[in-house]
């Protein structure tokens, strides 16, 4: 009887393997992370050749430094979407391979909720209103009746795809999250950009448009970066904030990719300080893609008995995260 | 929220994720107070601007609203550049809190009624902006003999639009909140709130705009049909 599950990620820019322990234990969590050329976002095909090159390695060390036997390794986890076409095969493939060659059942996960349940390890939540911001994802989730329910969300632009966006417009290089949270923390000059909430929902294009327009119009890429937070941010946390004032929710948590912004964060520590929830962010290094979120949700997954067999093990490029039965909840 | 601006006895009824609400007398009328809060986590040069413009804004479509015959409060007061509104009390619960107590058949009258209720407001080019089951108050919800009359609240995103993409917004928006917060009655709910909206436009315009919904959803992160 095995103890461990490998968890295969490889939606977009990483390609990461972890092995995780039925107990929550990570053993290991190895990436390779492709960066695009600067001023450019990531070529789906060129990411997933990159990661063909990548995948015996990064395999072979993630198996190794989690000192696991093969024999006690319970399942094979894998994202099987939703995610770029050619990245997610490159993932299914080597998935495929790895649970022939063990032998072991291949376990499908929606890379949105691999998230989501990592966060819940990770920050010892139980039921929380989730934020999930990525490049993929700009989300308000909540668990009802079986499944992750969405209650507001981006109706086009993630907070990932406004960031990069931008950073690329200046000629930097994707992920861009990270130098324009920098530059923002250098002014404090606040240019008026378009502030849409519909309802539950945000729409961030307007403010990508706008923000582009002044660059080359010559304002500050420092003071278009602060406004671009401010404007963008505070909408986010807005809807989140209505979700939670809905729900009554008694935990807030952030994961995705832009939960590693310490701006969002505290945004949202504010917002939640007034309503009686408690607030917790996804550690710095569990916040963007890893094995470790397959791995984990792979785990919860198969130990309710999801598995699929190797011929049906494919990918779902367009796989919503309310569309997902989650039996191990409840 | 200063104290002197009600005639005294005025308490807190309600904290929103928006704004407070307090009920008290204006010039001897049973009024509700809605205080739009200063938001801690917003900068304030943005957070001023949009508590004063969706101020304005809510008093203006309450007030359209009335006028195309919608049930919304009548008001009394307002003052944008201090985020508040004075308006009349109106009796009745959150839709939100009477859904999971309501009897099916009841629940889907409520929602026809309500599907009515938005179509009207459509029909005169007014979209609601958050129709979700808070923003609903539900008249006569524990007596049995009588019909539950509805009012529509909260008009702070509300615009003036005839066009069809806006009026799917709005019914996508309520389809949301069944689907993500009330989701063991969701389908049943938002069917009869279509067949109020119906009942009101004709067919046609009801199969344009679920058309519209649809649409919009196929817009949504990662739900293209593959």
């Amino acid at each position: 009887m095995g103890r461990f599950v490998v968890g295969i990620e490889r939606t977009a820019h990483t390609f990461s393997v972890a092995v995780a322990s039925r107990e929550g234990k990570i053993l290991s969590d190895v990436r390779e992370v492709y960066t695009p050329p600067e001023g450019s976002g990531i070529h789906p095909y060129l990411a997933s050749l990159s990661h063909v090159k990548a995948a015996p390695r990064v395999l072979r060390d993630a198996l190794l430094t989690s000192g696991v036997a093969q024999g006690d390794i319970d399942a094979v986890a894998y994202s099987m979407g939703p995610g770029l076409g050619p990245c997610l095969r490159v993932g299914a493939v080597v998935a495929r391979t790895l649970a022939l060659s063990l032998a072991k059942p291949i376990v499908p996960v929606n890379h949105a909720i691999g998230h989501i349940e990592l966060g819940c390890l990770l920050t010892a939540t139980e039921d929380p209103l989730v934020l999930l911001v990525s490049g993929g994802h700009s989300m308000v989730v909540a668990f009802s009746y079986g499944r992750w329910r969405v209650l507001g969300e981006t109706l086009d632009l993630t907070l990932g795809q406004l960031l990069d966006q931008f950073g690329r417009h200046a000629g930097l290089s994707s992920p861009c999250g990270m130098q324009v949270e920098r530059a923002a923390s250098m002014s404090s000059r606040f240019i008026p950009l378009p502030y849409t909430v519909k309802g539950n929902d945000v729409s961030f294009s307007g403010i990508l448009t706008t923000a582009k327009r002044l660059l080359d119009g010559g304002e500050g890429f420092g003071d278009i970066c602060f406004s671009i937070q401010e404007t963008a941010f505070a909408m986010m946390v807005e809807v989140t904030e209505r979700a939670l004032a809905f729900t009554g929710k008694k935990e807030v948590m952030i994961v995705g990719g832009v939960a590693a912004n310490r701006r969002l964060a505290r945004m949202m520590e504010l917002m939640t300080r007034r309503h009686s929830a408690s607030f917790h962010v996804v550690p710095l290094r569990f916040s963007g893609d890893c094995g470790s979120q397959i791995a984990w949700t792979g785990h919860l997954a198969h130990s309710k008995g999801v598995t699929t067999s190797v011929e049906e093990a494919s990918t779902r490029q367009s796989w919503r995260l309310d569309q997902v039965d989650v039996p191990w909840r409840e | 929220m200063r104290s002197e601006v009600g005639e005294g006895g005025t308490r807190v009824i309600y904290r929103g994720a928006e704004a407070d609400l307090l009920r008290g007398r204006w010039c001897g009328l049973d009024a509700v107070f809605k205080f739009r809060r200063p938001f801690e986590y917003r900068l304030k040069l943005l957070d001023d601007a949009i508590r004063r413009q969706r101020t304005a804004r809510e008093a203006e479509m309450i007030h359209d609203a009335k006028r195309s015959g919608a049930r919304t409060p009548l008001l009394y007061f307002v003052d944008p550049a201090n985020a508040l509104i004075v308006m009349q009390w109106m009796k009745g619960r959150r839709l939100k809190e009477a859904v999971s107590s309501l009897p099916l058949e009841e629940l889907e009258r409520v929602f026809a009624e309500l599907g009515g209720e938005v179509a009207r407001l459509h029909a005169s080019g007014i979209m609601h902006g958050d129709l979700t089951t808070s923003n609903v108050l539900l008249d006569n919800v524990d007596d049995k003999s009588n019909d539950k009359e509805l009012t529509l609240i909260d008009f702070g995103l509300a615009i003036r639009t005839t066009r069809l993409e806006d009026r799917a917004v709005d019914l996508r928006l309520a389809k949301e909140t069944l689907t993500g917060a009330h989701s063991e009655v969701a389908s049943k709910a938002y069917a009869a709130l279509l067949e109020g909206y119906g009942g009101e436009v004709g067919p046609g315009e009801v199969r344009d705009v679920t058309r519209q919904v649809a649409e919009i959803e196929r817009r949504g992160r990662y739900a293209r049909v593959e």
